[in-house]
């Protein structure tokens, strides 16, 4: 099933919280919808799933629309499923009961699954490692186990559409990284279309096909992992998914000519148009090095050691500018350095390894 | 006195000084002993006297009262009473807490203190503006004066119980529970039957548990309604036994008291049960964003709304008013029949109902005040030591105020007339026993209200203030009493609000020249004198409405000060 989303605005009296959203969804697809808070990434998962009506444009799944300027079908006649950040199971029923309800409720499932609940059951508690806690209440579940629960249940009754909302901020880190793999092999499993609302840029580069970033109610850029890494279209975007520095300096004849220096010339590829008309450069940490001769001079700041790694804080003239580096020849604070730009080819292993990078 | 350990109870303390132990524990086990003497021997003397018979041990009185056709008739008009108005209570409570916690009407706070007024209003005058609405009606012939009078007013007065536990535990439902069950296909009546209600079930039980408890312990909405028409419940019944002085009487009424008491008692441990059951998961934070848009129908359910709330909430009290500045009962409402003669005679002419309200005044700023030092004390030590020993002080000062007024009044008889066989100290009789009665009856009202505020604050800030350098007296002074100086004082002015206006207990241990404001309307009201009672309860509720007023504004201007040095 496709949803389509075209020129969707959301007001709440005075303030725009969506401001013109166009999006597809495909067949299929696991689309990662990232942005700060109040960015209105949850408004419009709202939107989608029918709890929220939107103030103008119009949302349309399977070819059917579903919302328009005040109206809306509510959530339960559209064919989706939904997991919350708060697990949201009802403490009053087991484990079981709280995969079978949607098995008994959801209007568009399959008339099969249905005959056969308590097999259906079984299959999705499997699914999710949870075999043998179907008679078990939420409250003797931990986190982990009950974001596995709400999972299950939003996709016990083969939804066409998953909607998650930030699925794994309530979770500490390891099982995080746990979760990540199992969404994937499930979405890989049930090919269920998917949109997956997070403030977690490494979540989004990791398990989408697809991320868009949002920034004060619209889009400001949608793209593979790959491109929204490595070739941001907006400041906003390099540095809120790459964590890059907006480094000043000037454009000339292509090359860069960072804080304005005449003799240092950066040969940086793929920069956006808006960043050459502004007179920045984005730099992820990993895109710069020390070196000695030419380059930029600063002074250690701050050195964070990271175990597989370092980070450091470098004082340019006014400016500070973050770095990572291997562990090899660590520096002291107040050290003085040379910059030096590191190209690292699109797509090339050095840009992913270095992706977990924080 | 003791020292006082922080947090981890007095581990290092009893290290230091086991030797000493017994010694430091003197406070405490004198505490123990003074609180078993006021608060749980007057009960016990009760049950005690329900079995005392000339010569001995017996259950003759239980006997023969239970062989009396007029004391089933009592149970079974108890039941009725007590079941109807729980019911009305459930429904309108219940209703008007969705509509406020779920929708999205507006003027919710307005609309709160309406619906709390018949709460806030002492029930009896509640019943007094009532009757005179009951009056104002044209083309209907309604009689307050019967069962379903009982039962309705009853019920009014306490559906706000029910609508704050409800609406409280609404609130507290996370709404992605709900969201959920629809994002699986359920639709809304169905989300309401899987989810809402089975999650809120709580708090509806809790809230009809404290309505049923309130409409059995009510003893003014039953007398002024129900006496006139012969209809007697076990609260009236108990207090016509002991007026009516009739052989065995205090006896018989003891029995009829441990009767109400255990049923009473019986219901708080099962509400006790209950919502202690229910606290565990009821962490979430309230939530006060509408889930429910009402849309067109908004305006219709909003005029209904402020239709109910104004109709039981300020048109009797209009209706009480304007009864109360009418020449003689009866005559029609024109400018020719209008007076203020009744009111210069309540407050200037009858000596007696002027000189009550100095009585009541006296003896509510008294019993705050010792309510005030003593509640917070044991508020204090039993949230920062937990320990057996609080814990039965606390159970043992709650007990009076679980017990049924009536109840209350008839111990307080029994273990001040004589507390010692053989010596009288001359307390029955006199206001002071209306004092103790009150300060046993309300300090748990002040220990709940301060250990509230004291829950808030939490150790780590005395823990933080001690560090920094301040000792004992710098660390109330700047720290603790800025922080709880308002959930201390609002547990006094509810102790103050309370004994003003208290009726139940007053009726059976008032005398001569001790009489409160309640006795003074209760009497009015018995001998007929409508237009004075409505005149009086009138002047009552602008008193009453005067110290709110006063204690709201001192408390602002104290808060200003201690918040800006």
């Amino acid at each position: 099933m496709k949803t389509e989303l075209a020129g969707i605005r959301k007001t709440f009296g005075e303030t725009d919280a969506l401001n013109g959203i166009n999006l597809e969804i495909g067949e299929g697809e696991f689309v990662a919808i990232v942005g700060p808070s109040g960015c209105g990434k949850t408004t419009l998962l709202r939107l989608i799933a029918g709890f929220e009506t939107p103030s103008a444009g119009e949302i349309r799944m399977g070819g059917h629309t579903v919302a328009g300027p005040d109206h809306a079908t509510p959530p339960e006649k559209r064919d989706l499923g939904m997991v919350f950040q708060s697990f949201a199971l009802w403490p009053h029923m087991t484990v079981s009961e709280q995969v079978a309800f949607p098995l008994r409720h959801h209007r568009f499932i399959d008339p099969a699954l249905k005959r056969d609940a308590a097999g259906r059951v079984r299959q999705m508690l499997s699914m999710v490692g949870l075999a043998q806690y179907g008679s078990r209440m939420p409250s003797e579940l931990s986190g982990g186990q009950k974001q596995r629960v709400a999972i299950a249940r939003a996709l016990a009754p083969n939804p066409s559409l998953l909607l998650m909302d930030e699925p794994l901020s309530s979770l500490d880190a390891r099982l995080r990284l746990e979760l990540r793999n199992e969404i994937q092999t499930i979405h890989r499993q049930t090919g269920t279309s998917i949109v997956y609302v997070t403030h977690d840029q490494d979540e989004a580069l990791a398990m989408a096909d697809r991320i868009v970033v949002m920034n004060g109610g619209k889009i400001e850029q949608a793209g593979t992992p790959e491109e929204i890494y490595s070739r941001p279209d907006t400041p906003f975007v390099a540095t809120f998914i790459g964590k890059a520095n907006l480094i000043p300096g000037d454009w000339r004849d292509g090359r860069f000519h960072p804080f304005g220096s005449t003799e240092v010339a950066w040969a940086v590829p793929d920069v956006a148009p808006v960043f050459r008309d502004t007179g920045l450069c984005p730099l992820r940490p990993e895109q710069l090095a020390f070196g000695t001769g030419e380059g930029i001079r600063g002074t250690v700041r701050n050195v964070l050691y990271q175990g597989r790694e370092i980070h450091y804080t470098i004082d340019v003239g006014q400016q500070t500018v973050d770095l990572v580096t291997g562990l090899a020849g660590r520096l002291s604070a107040g050290d003085p350095v040379v910059l030096q730009y590191r190209p690292i080819p699109v797509g090339s292993s050095p840009a992913i390894n270095e992706m977990e990078y924080r | 006195m003791t020292q006082i350990t922080l947090n981890d109870g007095g581990r290092q303390a009893a290290g230091a000084g086991r030797r000493f132990s017994l010694l430091r524990n003197v406070p405490l086990w004198l505490s123990v002993l003074i609180v078993t003497l006021l608060f749980v021997v007057p009960v016990i003397r009760l049950f005690y006297m329900s079995f005392v018979e000339e010569g001995g041990m017996s259950l003759a009185h239980y006997r023969s009262l239970l062989s009396e056709s007029g004391t089933w008739t009592m149970f079974l008009n108890t039941l009725i009473v007590t079941a109807g108005s729980t019911a009305l209570s459930l429904v309108l409570g219940v209703t008007t807490a969705w509509l406020a916690a779920y929708t999205d009407i507006r003027l919710k706070k307005a609309l709160q203190v309406l619906i709390l007024l018949p709460f806030i209003i002492p029930s009896y005058i509640v019943t007094i503006a009532w009757t005179q609405l009951a009056s104002d009606v044209p083309f209907a012939d309604i009689n307050l004066y019967s069962m379903g009078g009982i039962v309705f007013v009853l019920g009014i007065t306490h559906y706000p119980l029910v609508h704050l536990f409800t609406a409280n535990v609404l609130r507290r439902i996370p709404k992605e529970q709900e969201w959920a069950a629809r994002a699986g296909g359920g639709g809304r009546l169905t989300v309401m039957r899987r989810v809402t209600l089975p999650l809120a079930l709580p708090g509806i039980v809790g809230g009809a548990m404290i309505a049923f408890l309130s409409n059995l312990d009510n003893f003014g909405i039953p007398a002024f309604l129900g006496i006139p028409a012969n209809i007697t419940v076990l609260s009236t019944a108990i207090y016509q036994e002991v007026i009516g002085f009739g052989p065995g009487a205090f006896s018989r009424a003891a029995a009829l008291s441990v009767i109400l008491a255990i049923v009473a008692l019986a219901g708080t441990l099962f509400q006790w049960l209950l919502l202690r059951k229910s606290a565990t998961d009821g962490t979430a934070a309230p939530d006060t964003e509408p889930r429910v848009r009402l849309g067109k129908n908004r305006p219709f359910v909003e005029a209904v709304l402020w239709l109910f709330v104004l109709g039981t909430g300020i048109v009797p009290l209009l209706s009480m008013l304007k009864t109360s500045v009418i020449r003689a009962y009866g005559l029609p409402f024109v400018p020719d029949n209008l007076t203020l003669d009744h009111y210069r005679y309540v407050l200037f002419d009858y000596g007696k109902s002027f000189d009550a309200i100095g009585n009541s005044l006296k003896l509510a700023v008294a019993a705050s005040l010792i309510c005030l030092v003593f509640g917070t004390a044991i508020a204090y030590f039993r949230t920062r030591r937990p320990g057996g020993a609080l814990r039965y002080i606390e159970l043992s000062v709650g007990l009076p105020y679980a017990l049924p007024g009536i109840v209350l009044g008839l111990a307080m008889i029994f273990a001040w007339m004589e507390p010692l066989p053989g010596w009288n100290p001359g307390i029955y009789g006199t206001a002071w026993i209306l004092l103790i009665a009150y300060v046993t009856r309300f300090m748990v009202l002040q220990i709940r209200g301060s250990m509230t505020a004291m829950s808030q604050v939490s150790p780590d800030m005395e823990e933080a203030a001690r560090i920094s350098g301040a000792g004992a007296l710098q660390k109330w002074r700047k720290i603790l009493l800025p922080l709880l100086s308002g959930g201390i004082l609002s547990g006094a002015l509810l102790v103050l609000l309370t004994s003003l206006t208290e009726l139940t207990v007053s009726s059976l241990l008032w005398s001569s020249g001790s009489e409160t404001i309640g006795i003074i309307i209760f009497n009015f009201e018995q001998a007929g004198y409508t237009t004075h009672s409505t005149a009086y309860s009138a002047v009552v509720l602008v008193l009453m409405g005067a110290i709110a007023g006063l204690a709201y504004l001192l408390l602002r201007i104290w808060k200003r000060r201690v918040n800006t040095p």
